[in-house]
């Protein structure tokens, strides 16, 4: 299938794909009786997903279970911009109107978890296979709490260091990956100062999701983190070591483009495509757009674990555990979905387009993907491998997010924090306030003490 | 014309044209961008007249764009994208007419009973509507969405259409009270005389009298509701009952935006009002010289 | 030649007509322009999650007290003040030159009306995502041009940087509302006497001066109203920095309106953003007073 496409210099139409994987479906692993059992239900499952093509693989491949099991049921994906998910989130529970299938960051899902909002799933996980995970993850990287999983697994999307090859050999910069914080900033700056209109280094500054989650990973790189989950949740971020990533961040802005005090996601991606940019930490989606906008700048694009901090060697990066969970209030169909993520999760040929779908930015959660040969078929893999292992493999021993710093244990306040631009707002203090680091950590940590006080009871038994 | 007067006049032309240019070069620009294929849309130096007119991003939005491909060529489902477009675009002209035609009935009918009845409490509308006219909609929207929700109405055109009105009513009423008390009493009261019926009286003599307000009022309604952003983005959730405003902002995909898809969609945003606009220009003028402004 | 100078019989007869007429207004306005208003204003005095609305609770005026003591709300109050003096002096000054030059008795004018009333009808997300692209510091339309015209030497980043954003913003408005300005005068400009001209001429008053003293009077009345109108709506804007900026870089262009949907949305605290409201809506009770003042509209109701 895949060297067909390959192959084929041909577009392929939406219904020749959807009748090629019928095909497929058809051979696909036997499936678990369980997801097999018919519904009669009618209407339109409401799908929630982040913007990418690969929610839209999911969701066809559901509803090639649904044609199957049950006719009456359309799957349909509702794409929620990174930054409108909380507009959205609460619009559509304040109108009690939830989506029956909701994929979102983790940090968000891990906060939906602990209120209480969520179907538990460890019915579906049986299904799916408890021993399919690849090493060095545990399931409740995606969201189990109280000793319940309420979330299944989509994808894990690490950041990793994203480095102009070309620009580091032809200055003679050494190897990305073995550089620590204090090389990766001499490299921002001679790049600066040799390279005219190339800025050495492009992170997200401005006050959104993108800007959390970049300092996020300087933040646990650094040893600091926000709360301390084995002390009550007790917030933690009025630290030195908070102080030492903003102050490094501080030190790194005179090498990003002058506009990152505003850059997003988007404008990150951008400078990096366009070549503006040599150094940046991001997830897979450059390469997609570098392959189509800009294929030398795409040859040269390698990306590597994030520089190690002199005195921790940690090269944390930002890993969303990014997975499915099913609100409970309202939802009408549980059962269905169950039955249509076990069908889609159960079919290797499902995940490895899934992956396929947007390379390599989500990576593999099960060994028998990973391992798959068809993964492979890719065209990335022939130019890219070591920064697709990089993605997919070696980023993991690394990983991190706010939902779970430093994988020391699940935090459901994180959602609020990003709700509420914490991080990006303490950042703002010091890059675009001129605020001194020590004065912004203190009110990043009074805002999140703010936020905890305000939701104890989330962390209710926990604490 | 004497040689004075000719530089003069000569002077104001041009005068008048670097302004005109200036004002819409925004527009022009926006336009431009748009007929441009994908790859002059970003080159450096930019050209205001494209090298090549295309018209693939109209095209795009309008028959939709089922899908893109990425260098791999593996299918990617497009998820927002353009195939929405004409729906919005019609979701747009449904609430915009819709809430304009609830609030121009209800304050045609207001204004002509307050102009030409007397009972208590009247007086206060006029008034009323003005503050009204001047709560912003940024305090109304919360408590609006969750009277629609109690309503059980978000998330459908209704709500929007609803919605609207809370905005739009007001300044009709306003608008429609100041035209009304303009148009002389005197032909209605020898009609009463003459033994016609109120409701006679109102369609045959009032309502063509007070037209060129009605029309005013109902354009700027149909502006107003056309160009909102917050009560869309705040009321609906699915992405087939958004309105251009709110759905338009789904183009940015995360880590892309297509400008010239962009552009085409706000050029296409643009183009009912402005019709309607040079349509009913007149109108307007006078709308604002009867209504919106006292005097 | 109001309602209440005429004698005639049949009007009392039939005021229940006139009631029926104004009931589906009294409905409307109930239910979509007072109830709202009541309940922003229940709200301010309530702690409520959008996300939990059955533990809603009643904290006084907690809301208040958050907001006064919040350096941020200050900032923006502040930076609203300072976005709505630039953008009305601006509109005025700009509107007003624009009126007397359509106003001008040339040919085809009418063409030029339309064109540069144009602005006020276009939808604020046009313009905003337009401003965007135009403005993009990198591959912007107006760095280029303002390089390549030798005016500037490094790219502005117009949306980026504090102070530039905030100028940003404030042409995004001025671009929009300045017809508004212009309408408005325009019409007035139409309805002063041409006699008043020519007296003028006769008495040898030069083209300003003519301006000076005939023109610039009879648009006073007009020019108040403007003024008080935009700068209640000006000041209470949402759409026209959201859209451009969402209220950055940092917090450089936060308004009230801006803070208030953050409170709101970001950080779920609809009881906070309900409060900012209310302060907003004793502002412009205060600027709608003034107008009614100036312009004693209680009394000439039988005008």
């Amino acid at each position: 299938m895949d060297d067909k496409i390959k192959r084929n210099a041909q577009p392929f139409t939406r219904r020749k794909f959807i009748s090629d994987m019928a095909v497929l479906g058809a051979g696909a692993t036997a499936l678990p009786a369980w997801a097999q059992k018919p519904s009669a239900k009618t209407g339109t499952v409401r799908v929630w997903g982040e913007p990418g093509p690969y929610g839209g693989v999911a969701v066809d491949a559901m509803n090639e279970w649904a044609k199957k099991f049950a006719p009456g049921l359309t799957f349909k994906l509702e794409t929620l911009a990174w930054d409108g998910v909380y507009i959205k989130l609460m619009t559509d529970l304040a109108a009690k109107n939830p989506a029956h299938c909701i994929s979102v960051e983790s940090p968000i899902a891990f906060q939906l978890m602990a209120d209480l909002m969520l179907e538990p799933l460890d019915d579906v996980v049986q299904k799916v296979g408890r021993n399919r995970l690849v090493d060095g993850v545990k399931w409740e990287y995606w969201g189990a709490w109280k000793g319940k999983q309420y979330v299944l697994p989509a994808h894990h999307q690490a950041t990793q260091m994203v480095v102009r090859t070309d620009i580091v050999k032809e200055l003679g910069l050494g190897d990305p990956d073995k550089w620590s914080w204090d090389d990766m900033r001499n490299a921002a700056r001679t790049i600066s100062e040799k390279k005219k209109d190339v800025a050495g280094i492009s992170l997200a500054l401005g006050r959104n999701l993108c800007t959390d989650y970049h300092f996020a990973a300087l933040l646990h790189s650094a040893g600091g983190r926000m709360f301390d989950p084995a002390n009550k949740f007790e917030v933690v971020f009025d630290s030195p070591e908070t102080v030492e990533a903003l102050d490094y961040v501080k030190s790194l802005q005179p090498y990003m483009p002058k506009g990152a005090v505003s850059y997003s996601f988007l404008e990150v991606v951008d400078s990096i495509v366009t070549g503006r940019a040599a150094i940046s930490f991001y997830w897979g989606r450059p390469y997609g757009r570098a392959a189509e906008e800009n294929k030398p700048v795409f040859d040269a694009l390698q990306s590597y674990n994030h520089p190690r901090h002199p005195k921790t060697g940690r090269r944390s990066n930002w890993n969303d555990f990014q997975g499915w969970c099913i609100p409970k209030s309202n939802n009408q169909y549980v059962d269905e979905v169950k039955a249509a993520l076990v069908y889609y999760q159960t079919s290797p040929e499902w995940l490895v387009r899934y992956c396929h779908s947007l390379m390599p930015n989500v990576s593999p959660v099960y060994k028998d993907v990973l391992n798959n040969p068809k993964l492979m078929t890719h065209p990335f893999f022939q130019t890219k491998k070591d920064t697709i292992m990089n993605y997919y493999v070696n980023s993991l021993p690394h990983s991190s997010s706010t939902g779970n710093e430093m994988l020391k244990g699940i935090n459901p306040l994180a959602g609020i924090v990003h709700g509420r631009s914490i991080l990006a707002q303490t950042v703002q203090k010091v890059v675009v306030d001129n605020w001194k680091s020590a004065d912004a950590a203190k009110w990043g940590a009074k805002e999140m003490e703010g936020v905890r006080k305000a939701n104890l009871r989330l962390l209710g038994g926990v604490g | 014309m004497s040689a004075l007067e000719f530089v003069r006049k000569t002077l104001a032309y041009a005068f008048l044209l670097l302004v005109t240019f200036l004002m819409c070069f925004p527009l022009i620009w926006a336009l431009s961008t748009s007929l441009k294929p994908a790859r002059d849309v970003m080159a450096t130096p930019p050209r205001l007249i494209p090298s090549e007119v295309t018209f693939a991003n109209y095209r795009n939005l309008i028959l939709g764009k089922e899908q893109y491909f990425r260098a791999d060529q593996t299918y990617v489902p497009t998820t927002a994208a353009p195939q929405h477009f004409t729906t919005w675009f019609a979701n747009s002209v449904i609430v915009s007419a819709g809430s304009t035609l609830i609030s121009i009935v209800i304050s045609t009918l207001a204004a002509y009973s307050i102009t030409r009845f007397r009972y208590w409490g009247r007086r206060i509308i006029p008034y009323f509507s003005l503050l009204g006219y001047m709560i912003p909609s940024i305090i109304l929207v919360f408590p609006m969405f969750m009277v629609m929700s109690g309503l059980a109405l978000t998330n459908s055109l209704w709500s929007l259409t609803f919605g609207y009105v809370s905005i739009t009513l007001p300044f009709c009423m306003w608008l429609l009270w100041a035209f009304f008390r303009g148009i002389p009493i005197e032909l209605e009261e020898a009609a009463l005389m003459d033994g016609a019926s109120r409701l006679r009286v109102f369609v045959d003599i009032v309502l063509p009298s007070a037209l060129p307000g009605i029309i005013a009022a109902a354009i700027f309604s149909l502006i107003v509701s056309w160009n909102d952003f917050l009560f869309a983005r705040v009321f609906i959730n699915s992405i087939e009952n958004l309105p251009l405003t709110v759905g338009v902002m789904h183009f940015f995909e995360g880590v892309h935006v297509d400008w010239g898809l962009m552009m085409a969609s706000a050029v296409l945003m643009t183009l009912p009002m402005a019709v309607l606009f040079m349509l009913m220009q007149r109108h307007l003028v006078a709308g604002f010289g009867a209504g919106a402004v006292k005097g | 030649m109001s309602a209440e100078s005429s004698p005639a019989d049949w009007k009392k007869a039939d005021t229940r007509i006139g009631i029926l007429f104004v009931i589906p207004f009294a409905i409307a306005a109930l239910l979509f322009m007072v109830y709202p208003v009541i309940e922003a204003v229940r709200l301010s005095f309530y702690e409520h999650n959008p996300l939990r609305p059955e533990a809603s609770e009643f904290i006084g005026l907690e809301n208040f007290r958050t907001i006064f003591e919040d350096a941020l709300f200050w900032k923006s109050f502040q930076q609203a003040a300072v976005w709505t003096f630039c953008s009305i002096v601006l509109q005025t000054l700009i509107g007003v030159s624009l009126a007397l030059l359509l106003h001008l008795p040339l040919r085809g004018i009418s063409i030029f009306r339309g064109l540069l009333l144009f602005p006020y009808i276009v939808p604020t997300v046009v313009i905003a995502l337009i401003m965007q692209w135009m403005l993009n510091a990198e591959i912007g339309v107006v760095n280029w041009s303002l390089k390549s015209a030798g005016l500037i030497d490094e790219n502005i980043y117009w949306l980026a940087t504090p102070s530039m954003a905030m100028l940003s913003t404030i042409f995004l408005n001025v671009w929009k509302y300045t017809p508004f300005v212009t309408i408005c005068v325009l019409a007035r400009l139409q309805t002063i006497p041409l006699e008043l001209y020519d007296a003028a001429k006769v008495d040898g008053a030069g083209g300003f001066r003519r301006f000076l003293d005939v023109t610039l009077p009879q648009l006073a009345e007009v020019l108040t109203v403007v003024v008080i109108f935009r700068t209640i709506w000006t000041f209470n804007k949402f759409e026209e920095i959201y859209l451009l900026t969402k209220g950055g870089p940092g917090t450089s262009t936060f308004n009230l309106a801006i803070y208030s949907f953050e409170q709101s949305v970001a950080n779920l605290r609809m009881g906070v953003g309900a409060a900012v409201g209310v302060v907003m809506m004793f502002l412009l009770f205060a600027g709608s007073l003034i107008y009614m003042r100036v312009f004693r509209f209680d009394e000439d109701d039988t005008a």
